[in-house]
């Protein structure tokens, strides 16, 4: 019993092939239920259990095992009540995810203007329903709804960063770099931020991310922000926003000194700033310490790639970067 | 006066041990545990605020706060001043109140305001706990064991413990190592922590449940005004902090840092 719990908590279900993993061990997990789960009466135990559940249920929803998912929210709402707001909102993920068409998907977003017409402040429903209108192709009123949310809660990291990727997929990239730097005050040396998007389009906004704020997973909102002011550092001032994404990035790689993504970006970062000759311009960047940076980068990142090459199956999630690394380097 | 030095001997009935030292400490545990659940029947979660101007009301200061804490960890200064304005701003304006047009009136008085009266409660109800089957114990602790001496500790102690050690027991004279009824009341109340984190397992273990109950947003759940504080005046005070406020930012520099704490020393 001990061995598949013990595993679980060690994945974090934010890829796609730990979350088969996890969803692949549900018979194994909501069956020792039935056996010993609820006669373990320690309540720290179950605490952890009904956790483990709600990371189930994402995990079984994400890879298409709907059955062993609505077991897992029948279990959680006969433990919690239907009227909690957490169960809820994953009973609203729940239905969306097995909604077969686009009627079915407008009818979830009504039955949550109902219920937020009785309670104005069920922040996993608010959730939920800027989600839906996102994946319901309405990006313009999540990013109303969203306003409206974080008006009312302006500590939600998460919204604030989901905000900012609304905000980026409409062009609007000084607003994304606000909402970004929000997120970060919030969080100030956060590991944060999926950053694939295409992920959370249809399920995971709210949900997942609270799995997220753990430890395991290396993303972080710093080099998010390096990436975006990277990217919107094509008009205007491009000088000062390629700084500042250079100093971004420095300091993803500062928190966390093997991460891929913020030594990508920083030798994208450096490199541009030395082709376009913006060393001197803005003051702070001698063009010795730009190409010392894009050296280190490059270095450091042919040393990632070459160590993750190595144990394929531990970095399974993180391939896709590991390819663009690759290319990158060779591009060099 | 006692002779320095020499033991000072009680004849004690063994059956003082029995029938005072024993019930006693039986007592004070299990009204520790029966305090400790009737604690958590009656617990009530923190109410969550009720409309989205509420909650803006109760979070807006934890977003100065948080302002004020972090940012020099992530804005350059043209975006903190930005920022700064804003809070400042909204903070004297009155902004983020619920209503803004009660501003300055003096705070309802929380027994008039349902909600304040209902934290008021709460707060009244824990007092409750504890004051009550103290005042029963410690009247029956008077009534019926009061004047006895019951124990003698095997360590010798300085006179300051005296009125620790031997309440309700005036004599002046006796060693300082015999302990009274009363004062053994008093020890078991202080020192039983531990014996309870033992039988009811560490603190918070009845309070995760709760936790567990509220599986809402907790950043919803934070309250931190009390009842009846005006949340104005938080505000007033919180603009001046970020007013005073210097601006610097560890992002200043960062890659020279990076380069000189990572980077080998080849480039």
């Amino acid at each position: 019993m001990a061995g598949p719990v013990a595993d679980i908590r060690e994945m974090n279900g934010s890829d796609l092939i730990s979350a088969l993993h996890l969803a692949q061990q549900a018979p194994a997990i909501l069956g020792q239920v039935s056996g010993s789960g609820v006669t373990s009466s320690k309540s720290s135990e179950t605490a952890d259990y009904y956790a483990r559940l709600e990371q189930l249920l994402l995990a079984c929803l994400r890879t298409g095992d709907d059955q062993s998912a609505h077991t897992c929210l029948n279990r959680l709402s006969l433990r919690f009540g239907p009227s909690n707001e957490r169960i809820m909102g994953l009973r609203g993920l729940y239905e969306e995810a097995t909604a077969k068409d686009q009627s079915a998907l407008e009818k979830c977003l009504q039955e949550y203007d109902n219920t937020l017409s009785q309670s104005p402040v069920n922040v996993p429903i608010l959730k939920r329903r800027v989600a839906l209108l996102r994946s319901l192709n309405r990006p313009s009123d999540a990013i109303s709804g969203l306003i409206q949310l974080l008006d009312a809660i302006p500590t939600d990291a998460e919204a604030w960063c989901e905000l900012a990727d609304l905000y980026q997929s409409q062009g609007l990239a000084s607003q994304a770099i606000f909402s970004l730097e929000e997120a970060l005050l919030i969080a100030p040396n956060s590991w944060n931020v999926c950053m694939q998007a295409p992920f959370f389009l249809f399920l995971f906004f709210s949900f997942l991310f609270q799995i997220k704020w753990s430890l395991t997973l290396k993303c972080k909102i710093h080099s998010r922000l390096g990436e975006l002011l990277y990217i919107c550092a094509s008009d205007g001032d491009a000088s000062r926003l390629l700084g500042r994404s250079v100093q971004h990035f420095s300091r993803s790689i500062e928190l966390c000194d093997d991460y891929l993504r913020g030594f990508y970006g920083l030798t994208l970062a450096s490199t541009r700033m030395l082709d376009n000759d913006y060393a001197g311009v803005s003051g702070q960047f001698p063009k010795k310490t730009l190409e010392r940076l894009k050296a280190f980068a490059l270095l450091k990142l042919g040393e990632i790639v070459e160590s993750r090459s190595i144990d394929d199956q531990y970095w399974a999630s993180s391939r896709s970067e590991l390819i663009a690394a690759k290319e990158l380097l060779n591009r060099q | 006066m006692a002779i320095q030095g020499a033991d000072q001997t009680i004849l004690r009935d063994p059956a003082l041990f029995y029938w005072i030292l024993f019930p006693i400490s039986i007592v004070m545990i299990l009204t520790g545990i029966l305090r400790h659940y009737a604690t958590v029947l009656m617990n009530t979660t923190p109410k969550a605020p009720s409309t989205l101007a509420e909650s803006r009301e109760r979070l807006a200061l934890l977003r100065g706060v948080n302002l004020r804490n972090n940012a020099c960890s992530v804005l350059d200064r043209e975006s903190f001043e930005m920022r700064k304005n804003y809070m400042v701003t909204g903070f004297r304006n009155g902004a983020f109140l619920k209503d803004p047009n009660n501003r300055g009136q003096p705070p309802a008085n929380p027994m008039t305001d349902p909600a304040g009266m209902e934290a008021m409660m709460g707060m009244l109800k824990g007092n409750m706990m504890m004051m009550i089957p103290q005042t029963l114990i410690m009247s029956w602790i008077n009534a019926f064991f009061s004047g006895f001496v019951i124990l003698k500790l095997p360590f010798p102690l300085t006179i300051r413990f005296k009125s620790m050690l031997q309440s309700g027991v005036m004599t002046r004279d006796l060693d300082v190592q015999w302990v009274s009824s009363l004062s053994w009341y008093f020890l078991n109340l202080m020192g039983l922590q531990s014996v309870f984190g033992f039988i009811l397992g560490s603190d918070n273990a009845a309070n995760q449940m709760a936790q567990q109950m509220g599986m809402a947003n907790p950043a919803a759940m934070v309250n931190p005004l009390q009842p009846g504080q005006d949340p104005d005046k938080l505000y007033l005070n919180e603009a001046e902090n970020l007013e005073v406020m210097e601006h610097f930012c560890i992002l200043d520099g960062v890659e020279e840092r990076i380069l000189q704490n990572f980077a080998p020393a080849g480039i």
